[in-house]
């Protein structure tokens, strides 16, 4: 077996990685605050969670006025563990807001952003837009009425941006009014432009926290440790 | 460049030699809580699924559209910024909290951390919780009506083709327009539906020696222009009677113009949000439209009649 190991480590210097990755030293964090240095993992497991699902589902959507509604119905009805699968995207985009935002929360309050992760940080605040995009655009794809209407308030009110509302309004819905183009480009936008954005974001994103290393949890400023200087 | 930097790194490096090795430590908790959330997901999609509403249809404007409910407080903050006050906190606001929070790093750039050292912070941080959590409350609970959306979308397609068409050419809506055909506003809306249907295909069918031009327009542009003359000037006209109802009925509590209460939101423009149908609704029994209002229900002190009066006028408003 060993020499086997060796073989495959000397190609691929898959030990390197794995030293660098798990078994790099990180603060000790005591008790619950320690807990909270999981969100940003699960928020990565919710994610494959969403990749996997959406994958499934994918394969039996049409994204059309005419088909989009039945193709759903008929994911929930007649494929195997289709409505199970889709319960899972419909409750993952909401696990997914929650987690991202209590993440950004942990963060916010730890005072995380600060020197040498400012980097970290804004990648971050982008990786919030686009969860926000992800659950914006598969909010349509139903194409049932809780799904056009809630489209119609949310481009109406991207309309409302000063001087550019109109375009941005025209471009989201590909034309004046809300129909076979709209849901064609939120699917696009669903499936394709937003896992490219969020891949290259989140790979940014983690090898800056393996870079800097997590930070450690906030203490309280003493004049001994430098911190009390402007 | 700041001092305080290579203090800082110093400490961390001290810390993260003292501190445990990524695996199994954190991993061990990751996987934990990873599984955590995998039973809270399935329990959610077992028992409560995903739900499939009736199939969209753009001509149903009674639908009272919901956002998902992380978006709630958004929709709930745009009813304290009505009229042309809604780019603010619709987009504005939104735009400005976002492009602060990117650049936090640079605004809040000391070596304090911990939430208690900086106060300022942690005290905004604290405020815009509070504040999302009270707007999304109160959000869940008052059933969202958007006026942007509240228009139909034929009579909106209507008006579309009002302009590509440029007949303000010659006609006025509003005292906007040429003067040659007929200020729209005024009689358009008496004429039945019937009427306007006959008129759009052929103007001499009803009016002859008419100088309009036929304009071959396809039934659904026809119907959507007749919707659009049906909803000008708040549709069907009321009786004189109307205004007087509402100032024995209604005026304890709302405001039209500078007459009447501030209980009640005020009035003056309420037909440039709302249908007749829906004020119609409202004025029946409020609590079938907003569990949350506070009015009483005029079923049992107006006739029928006399809401249809009332609905008539109230949607003329503001038009």
């Amino acid at each position: 077996m060993k020499p086997v190991l060796d073989w495959i480590f000397e190609r691929t210097g898959i030990d390197r990685v794995w030293e660098a990755l798990m078994e790099r030293h990180i603060p000790e964090a005591e008790g619950s605050v320690s807990w909270l240095y999981t969100l940003g993992s699960a928020a990565m497991f919710v994610f494959t969670v969403q990749a996997v699902t959406g994958a499934l589902l994918a394969m039996n959507y049409v994204p059309s006025p005419d088909h989009a509604y039945d193709s759903v119905k008929f994911i929930g009805d007649k494929v195997i563990l289709g409505g199970f699968i889709r319960g899972l995207h419909h409750w993952g985009a909401s696990f997914m807001v929650v987690i991202v935002v209590l993440h950004f929360m942990r963060t916010y309050f730890m005072g995380a952003y600060k020197y040498p992760r400012e980097g970290t940080w804004m990648v971050g605040i982008a990786l919030l837009g686009v969860v926000i995009g992800f659950g914006f655009t598969g909010y349509l794809l139903p194409w049932d009425q809780k799904a056009y209407w809630a489209t119609m308030v949310g481009t109406n009110i991207a309309g409302q941006t000063p001087f550019v509302g109109p375009i941005i309004s025209k471009i989201l819905k590909g034309g004046v009014d809300m129909g076979a183009a709209t849901l064609t480009r939120f699917y696009a936008i669903h499936v394709l432009i937003l896992p490219a954005i969020i891949g290259i974001l989140i790979g940014a994103h983690l090898f800056l926290v393996v870079w800097h290393g997590i930070s450690e949890p906030p203490q309280r400023a003493k004049p001994s440790d430098g911190q009390e200087k402007p | 460049m700041s001092d305080w930097h290579e203090a800082y790194r110093r400490r961390y490096k001290e810390a993260k030699e003292r501190g445990v090795s990524f695996f199994p430590y954190a991993v061990v908790k990751d996987v934990f809580m990873a599984l955590l959330v995998l039973c809270a997901l399935s329990y959610l999609a077992i028992h409560f699924g995903a739900g499939l509403e009736d199939v969209a249809d753009p001509t149903d404007t009674t639908y009272n559209p919901r956002p998902e409910w992380y978006f709630l407080f958004m929709f709930q903050a745009l009813k304290a910024f009505p009229g042309n006050l809604e780019p603010l906190a619709a987009v504005i606001l939104p735009g400005v909290v976002v492009t602060l929070l990117f650049f936090l790093p640079f605004l809040d750039r000391g070596p304090k951390r911990h939430p208690f050292d900086r106060p300022l912070i942690t005290g905004l941080g604290v405020l815009g919780l509070l504040m999302v959590s009270y707007l999304t409350y109160a959000g869940a609970k008052a059933p969202l009506l958007n006026p942007v959306v509240e228009r139909d979308p034929v009579v909106e397609s209507g008006a579309r083709l009002y302009r590509d068409l440029n007949c303000a050419y010659c006609h006025r809506i509003g005292r906007k327009g040429g003067g040659v055909g007929p200020e729209l506003d005024r009689v358009a809306p008496q004429e039945t539906e019937e009427w306007l249907i006959k008129h759009f295909r052929d103007p001499r069918s009803v009016t002859p020696g008419s100088t309009m031009p036929q304009l071959h327009l396809l039934d659904d542009e026809v119907k959507a222009l007749a919707a659009y003359m049906k909803s000008l000037g708040g549709g069907e006209p009321y009786s004189p009677e109307a205004p007087k109802l509402f100032a024995a009925n209604c005026a304890v509590c709302h405001k039209i113009g500078k007459e009447g209460g501030e209980v009640g939101p005020d009035l003056s423009l309420i037909g440039s949000a709302r249908d007749k149908a829906y004020i119609r609704r409202y004025v029946t029994d409020p609590a079938l439209v907003n569990p949350s209002s506070a009015m009483p229900n005029f079923k049992d002190q107006l006739t029928g009649t006399q809401i249809e009066d009332i609905a008539r006028y109230l949607s003329s408003l503001g038009r």
